[in-house]
């Protein structure tokens, strides 16, 4: 079946390195843009970078 | 995984210029509107902090580094799509850069537009759902509009592309902001245009670096 074309398929030598680095790079921005401790030191660390970078904060 | 270190280091060069330059713009540009904005917040005395970075260097060190490393996550995810596809060169940086700004600043900001400190919002966790929902809609959606042939898959991708704002964003009952309504357009305004020249400069500068580097 012919569904993928060849636009949108990758080597599968190539299918790993790039996924992890996908992965990298979500997990930093996810936990620098969103996680919440329970003193706030992230919270108010990252403050202004959230507020300017429209990630909801507060 | 030698390409998988390649991608990083080009990344982290990438990720620290343009965390650098938003650093720089911020600082002259949203820190202040920010700043004013907690005149507001603790004239009302409801918010007391914990821990908090002092004004000055500490705080922009924070900010510095904050950026760098957001700059760091984005450049990775920039290099990857371009790794996988085979693509190089600054001008397919912009265009990757177009797509970063879209998915990360465009779409969520469309419904939950960039707030100075002080403001009411709904409940922050409804927030994050809604942005990270419309995040992933939008970049699903942008691949299917633009990287694939077949016509269901593009019209499927526009409709992901709408259809966080069909859902519609969380917004409280009753809107309040602290600080008057012409800094908060103010500092929408300076937000989207930083972060459009930072997504921008980021794509170019992964773009133009990817050309330095041989993968195996």
């Amino acid at each position: 079946m012919k569904t993928i074309s060849a636009s949108t398929a990758i080597a599968s030598s190539k299918f790993l390195p790039g996924f992890s680095a996908i992965v990298l790079g979500l997990t930093v921005v996810l936990g620098l843009g969103f996680l919440q401790d329970a003193n706030n030191y992230l919270h108010n660390a990252a403050h202004d970078g959230r507020h300017s970078a429209a990630f909801p904060c507060h | 995984m030698a390409d998988f270190r390649k991608l990083v280091t080009a990344s982290l060069l990438a990720g620290l210029l343009g965390g650098l330059l938003l650093s720089v713009l911020q600082h002259y540009q949203t820190l202040p509107l920010i700043l004013a904005a907690e005149q507001f917040e603790t004239s009302s005395a409801e918010h007391v902090h914990d821990w908090q970075p002092m004004d000055g260097w500490q705080r922009n060190g924070f900010t510095l580094l904050f950026n760098g490393l957001t700059g760091f996550g984005f450049a990775l995810l920039i290099s990857a799509s371009m790794y996988w596809r085979d693509q190089r060169g600054y001008l397919y940086g912009l265009g990757w850069g177009l797509a970063g700004y879209w998915v990360f600043y465009v779409a969520p900001s469309l419904g939950l537009p960039p707030e100075l400190p002080g403001t009411d919002s709904a409940e922050l966790h409804s927030r994050q759902a809604w942005w990270l929902f419309t995040a992933a809609a939008t970049a699903i959606g942008l691949f299917g509009l633009f990287l694939t042939k077949q016509r269901w898959l593009q019209i499927g991708g526009a409709g992901l592309l709408a259809l966080p704002h069909l859902i519609g964003a969380p917004h409280p009952e009753v809107a309040q902001a602290l600080a008057p309504e012409a800094l908060q357009q103010h500092f929408v305004v300076l937000t989207s245009i930083n972060n459009a020249i930072f997504w921008l400069t980021l794509g170019a500068i992964s773009g133009r670096l990817l050309r330095k580097v041989t993968f195996e």
